[in-house]
């Protein structure tokens, strides 16, 4: 069994308000009941609806719903900034998969700021993770049909790399089974997007 | 599809979160009557009970603000319905007066009040801790930790309530609502039809000869619940050893993980204790037997940790006590599985662990904050800046609570102090009164029905001088698109008997009121203006919907974008528009100002502060 493969987990999700970040983490929380999995899942969301950060979490045999500074295996980030300032969660030697593909704040549209470029992120990534997998979520998700279908391409590929105790089988069941059919057709496009978008 | 919230079947498993757990526990308990004013991180609970009012038996309702949502469902419980009322933390402040009484008049049809707490002011202007309005109000108190168990304690609170005819607190903190997990489905109980209201005075109305009794029947029946504590199935032994520790709402989480862990399950005694009010004394002393040590886990106040201390003392037993008095544990914010496991190994003696967090390396910079803004096409903006132009920073604004708060923002910078729901008119009145400056007070139409009409009366009736703002984007925004009074539609359809504000300003008496669109922008600034120019108490009534409301409950599409046609100032260095208006949908590429047409709204606003702002065909989000 690999490390990766243990019975106890804890992912941190982070993305942007309007992204669908709750959207994933509900969908691989349901996949973790469905596979008979302890699952408990978190959410800060207060104000997040308003282009604010919004943070979730999704552990396996833990009871607590909440991941404090280097605690989390895995680390999903559905935008790049948002991946690179969560990286305190990150246990040394987790595992990363993050979205390339900027959300600028409001400070970085209207020039008062900068945002580091994706070369910045990608070295202090790989300088705290042992495995580190990016991918085009937006233009992923563009080419499944839907945009916001771009998280479940970052699903995708964490299922792909064997992190989780369960297979991309069961999450694609889930979107079947609790998403419309028309939704479920883009998600299941997205999902299969990227498992197979290389590394 | 029908939700498996009303029709799951017993023995199903689902992944729900805390806060439709709780819903699914009132429908197992067979609950009649549900009173509410939503509030993070509580609104879940009365938004799914709303969403399947047309599925499920029971009664429902969106008060106009908690206090009045307390006494409804005091009426209901009075005349025999099994009764939820639920608020956020801060509105049992609201609710305070009744719920003090209701205890002495006692419950008969049962009665749970949720209240919310946020540790940590996720989305609160405090983090108070109304575990201590349980022993204010003399109601017992449970406070579950996953969501198996929220289900669970809501069925056992709602239950015990009716059996003894006495409310009971149900307190959850924003973790535990916002959790998910998975929760087994029991059998839902079918209540008979309420009784309706038996009369008796000396048991009903408090009036001095009977609030005496009252209190003394509360006392007796607080002694009866202790001991019903002591046996409760949510207060569990486990482990063993001279150390021990006694842990409670979601710190019992918080201590297993930490256990896990560090190995040391088994290792320690455990007491979780998931009905923490009355204490169980009779469990604790013999919890305590035998002990050195004994370390309380509780979020914010030292509660438990007080009460148990004045428990060993009155016992003789010499064990040392640790909590937050003096310490190790903070007496503000959140718990955390680190913040635990330290407590944990200092108590227990073991060297301390770090838990390196992966940023070795400092950032150079800090990275660009992500703070809630406005929405794009939202029309607080455009009030915003229209009140700037006329006022700029010579008036202090006196702010309320609502999506309109994030004015605070640069450029905006609209939000000069702030008290709490309502407060917006009376403390801009005291304000403007006591130094004579210039006040503008901006309150939402929820807030302005929940508790902005008392202060604006008063304002009239003492004379006050201030310019009150009412934003009326027609629905509860920031909690998410509850109805109100005022409201032309709810998310279930139409509101039948839409309360007028202007209609009922002007029965005040109030003859300074100018009411507008604010996206028309000239019309609002004019309204500002001349408005500014009388003294008094004057009224803008600046309405328009909520874009992302009107776009789902009105069906609203707007067919035109925002685009700039030609660059300002000689070089195309002006970018005004970005500074004043903050508009999400702006960006700057290459040093010229641009706008995203994805993002535009529609709203023209831009167009009427900039001439070289133009429209064209495109679908406003």
């Amino acid at each position: 069994m690999s490390a990766l493969q243990k019975t106890r987990l804890r992912i941190f999700m982070t993305g942007v308000g309007g992204q669908g970040t709750l959207t994933a983490t509900t969908l691989l929380a349901r996949a973790a009941v469905a596979a008979g999995l302890p699952v408990t899942s978190g959410e800060i969301h207060g104000m997040a609806q308003r282009g604010g950060v919004v943070e979730s979490t999704l552990l396996i045999g833990y009871k607590s719903p909440k991941i404090g500074p280097g605690e989390a295996d895995i680390l999903l980030g559905f935008e790049p900034l948002e991946t690179l300032r969560a990286l305190g969660y990150l246990k040394p030697g987790g595992l990363v998969l993050s979205s390339t593909e900027y959300l600028a704040p409001l400070s970085v549209a209207t020039g008062k700021d900068t945002c580091p470029d994706l070369a910045a992120i990608k070295a202090r990534v790989a300088a705290c993770a042992s495995s580190v997998r990016f991918l085009p979520c937006r233009s992923l998700g563009l080419e499944a049909g839907a945009v916001q279908s771009g998280n479940i391409a970052l699903l995708g590929a964490l299922c792909s790399l064997g992190a989780l105790p369960f297979g991309v089988e069961v999450l694609a069941e889930t979107i079947r089974a609790t998403m419309k059919p028309k939704v479920a057709e883009v998600n299941l496009r997205a999902l299969t997007l990227g498992a197979e978008h290389p590394a | 599809m029908a939700s498996p919230l009303i029709s799951g079947a017993p023995g199903q498993t689902h992944l729900l979160l805390g806060n439709e757990a709780i819903v699914r526990g009132a429908v197992e308990a067979g609950i009649q009557f549900i009173s509410c004013y939503p509030g993070t991180p509580s609104s879940e609970v009365p938004d799914t009970f709303f969403r399947l009012s047309p599925e499920a038996a029971y009664t429902f309702e969106y008060s106009v603000n908690e206090k009045v949502a307390l006494e409804v469902g005091g009426g209901a419980t009075l005349a025999g319905a099994l009764t939820l009322v639920t608020m956020k933390h801060v509105g049992v402040n609201v609710a305070a007066d009744p719920l003090m009484t209701l205890a002495y008049t006692g419950t008969p049809g049962g009665f749970v009040l949720l209240s919310a707490d946020d540790p940590g002011c996720h989305s609160s202007q405090n983090e108070q801790d109304n575990r201590i309005y349980a022993r204010l109000a003399g109601l017992p108190c449970l406070e579950p930790a996953t969501a198996q168990e929220a289900k669970d304690m809501t069925v056992a609170a709602l239950t015990l309530s009716r059996e003894l005819g006495t409310p009971v607190l149900l307190r959850t903190t924003t973790r535990v609502n916002h959790l998910r997990g998975p929760v087994t489905l029991a059998e839902p109980v079918v209540l008979p039809a309420p009784a309706g209201f038996q009369k008796n005075p000396s048991r009903f109305v408090p009036i001095p000869a009977f609030a005496r009794p009252m209190h003394l029947r509360l006392l007796d029946m607080l002694e009866k619940l202790r001991g019903l504590a002591d046996t409760s199935p949510f207060n569990l032994v486990s482990g063993a050893g001279k150390v021990g520790v006694v842990a409670s709402g979601i710190s019992r989480a918080y201590l297993a993980d930490a256990l896990l862990e560090a190995d040391l399950t088994g290792t320690v005694k455990v007491l979780d204790l998931g009905f923490t009010y009355p204490l169980p004394e009779k469990l604790l002393a013999s919890f305590m037997d035998g002990l050195s040590t004994l370390l309380v886990l509780e979020e914010l106040e030292p509660v438990l940790e007080t009460e148990i201390r004045a428990l060993a003392q009155r016992l003789g037993l010499s064990l040392t006590i640790l909590g937050k008095t003096p310490g190790p544990l903070p007496r503000f914010g959140e718990f955390s599985v680190g913040l635990v496991a330290a407590a944990l190994r200092a108590v227990l003696g073991l060297p301390v662990q770090e838990t390196p967090g992966c940023q070795a390396e400092a950032l150079p910079a800090p990275l660009p904050n992500r703070p809630p803004n406005l929405c794009v096409g939202c029309p607080h903006r455009a009030t915003y800046v229209a009140v700037r132009k006329v006022y700029g920073d010579a008036a202090v604004y006196s702010s309320d609570i609502g999506c309109y708060t994030l004015g605070i923002l640069p450029p905006l910078k609209a939000a000069d102090f702030l008290l709490c729901m309502g407060s917006s008119i009376s403390a801009g009145s005291g304000a403007a009164k006591a130094a004579g400056q210039d006040v503008v007070a901006f309150i939402g139409d929820s807030t302005f029905f929940h508790s902005g009409i008392t202060g604006l009366v008063n304002a009239l009736f003492n004379r006050h001088n201030l310019l009150v703002c009412i934003l009326d984007n027609r629905t509860t925004a920031m909690t998410g698109h509850q109805p109100n009074p005022g409201v032309d539609k709810t998310n279930l359809g139409d509101n039948p008997v839409r309360v007028d504000i202007e209609k009922l300003v002007r029965g005040l008496g109030i003859e300074q009121l100018r009411k507008v669109n604010p996206l028309n922008h000239k019309a609002t600034l004019g309204a500002i203006e001349e408005l500014k120019g009388l003294t008094g108490v004057r009224v803008l009534i600046a309405e328009e919907p909520c874009p992302l409301f009107a776009r789902r409950a009105y069906g609203q599409k707007r067919t035109q974008v925002a685009y700039v046609a030609k660059q300002c100032g000689q070089k195309g260095e002006c970018g005004e528009c970005l500074d004043i208006l903050a508009c999400p949908a702006f960006y700057k590429e290459n040093g010229k100002v641009a706008i995203d047409p994805l993002l535009c709204s529609g709203c023209m606003l831009c167009l009427q502060l900039c001439p070289n702002i133009k429209a064209r065909k495109g679908e406003g989000k």
